[in-house]
């Protein structure tokens, strides 16, 4: 097995864990949780075939820095609407919010 | 030193391995953070190792220090209840149906991954961190300015949601 074939194996190992919390995960914060894992791998998975592979290593990295500054933005906007949902409902269990119309 | 290389990917799998199934199974929400705080520590050792220091120092900065943080502080805004959501049981066949939904495009990205192997070097190259930089400002400029700007746009669309308040209140 070849080093690039070991670092996408870890990284499809995240996009799983990431996948099942998605889904398994009750709460707002928890599903936001796996969404980051999931980021991760794509990070990951990015950064070794920059690395690894005859494609520039450069782009690689600019790549996953992209990925990151994107997670960052999700992150603050989801923040935002978890603070919103609490407030409204009280509770921030996704199987219980029926509508989040403004 | 290929040995010491291996060895090291193995911790660092199972820091990652440990770290993830921490954060989907835990119960208390605060655990399932720091076990994503362990994975991002794991994936930026992998950073080293791949001699991409550079992205591990960015990876420390911005998720751990930051993502992370704004998790923390969405957990302890919300106040989740002891008791509550996450700690209830679920049926087998839901846990049954989420491991086969999260298996199925994974089983078939690795398939295609072990059908088609892409050549890899056995020694990563190494990026000169100038080279970095020529990259951002040169043929990507304009993503890097997007990338600023959405930045921006979430932040001040996160700070107006989260201080706005319903009419009548």
């Amino acid at each position: 097995m070849t080093a690039l074939t070991m670092f996408q194996l870890v990284s499809l190992l995240l996009l799983a864990l990431g996948l099942f919390g998605v889904i398994w995960r009750r709460s707002l914060v928890g599903m936001l949780i796996s969404v980051e894992l999931m980021l991760n791998g794509a990070g990951l998975s990015i950064v070794a075939s920059g690395q690894l592979t005859d494609a520039s290593g450069t782009v690689g990295h600019a790549a996953a820095l992209f990925v990151m500054g994107l997670a960052a933005a999700e992150a603050a906007l989801v923040l935002a609407i978890i603070i919103v949902v609490a407030k409204r409902y009280g509770h921030i269990e996704s199987a219980r919010l029926r509508t989040l119309r403004g | 030193m290929q040995t010491l290389a291996y060895v090291t990917f193995g911790v660092y799998v199972l820091i990652i391995l440990f770290g993830g199934l921490l954060a989907v199974f835990s119960r208390n929400l605060v655990r399932a953070l720091v076990g994503l705080v362990l994975t991002l520590f794991g994936v930026a050792g992998c950073y080293l190792l791949m001699a991409a220091p550079f992205m591990a120092l960015m990876q420390i900065l911005i998720y751990v220090a930051t993502v992370s943080i704004m998790i923390f502080f969405a957990i302890m805004l919300t106040k989740p209840p002891v008791g509550g959501e996450e700690q209830s049981g679920r049926p087998w066949w839901v846990g049954a149906g989420c491991v086969v939904a999260a298996l199925a495009p994974t089983m078939l990205i690795a398939r295609v991954l072990r059908w088609q192997p892409l050549a890899s070097h056995e020694h990563p190259t190494e990026i000169v961190l100038i080279d970095l930089g020529r990259t951002f400002i040169e043929p990507y400029f304009l993503a890097f300015e997007l990338i600023s700007v959405v930045l921006t746009v979430a932040m001040a669309g996160a700070v107006l949601l989260a201080f706005e308040r319903r009419q009548g209140q």
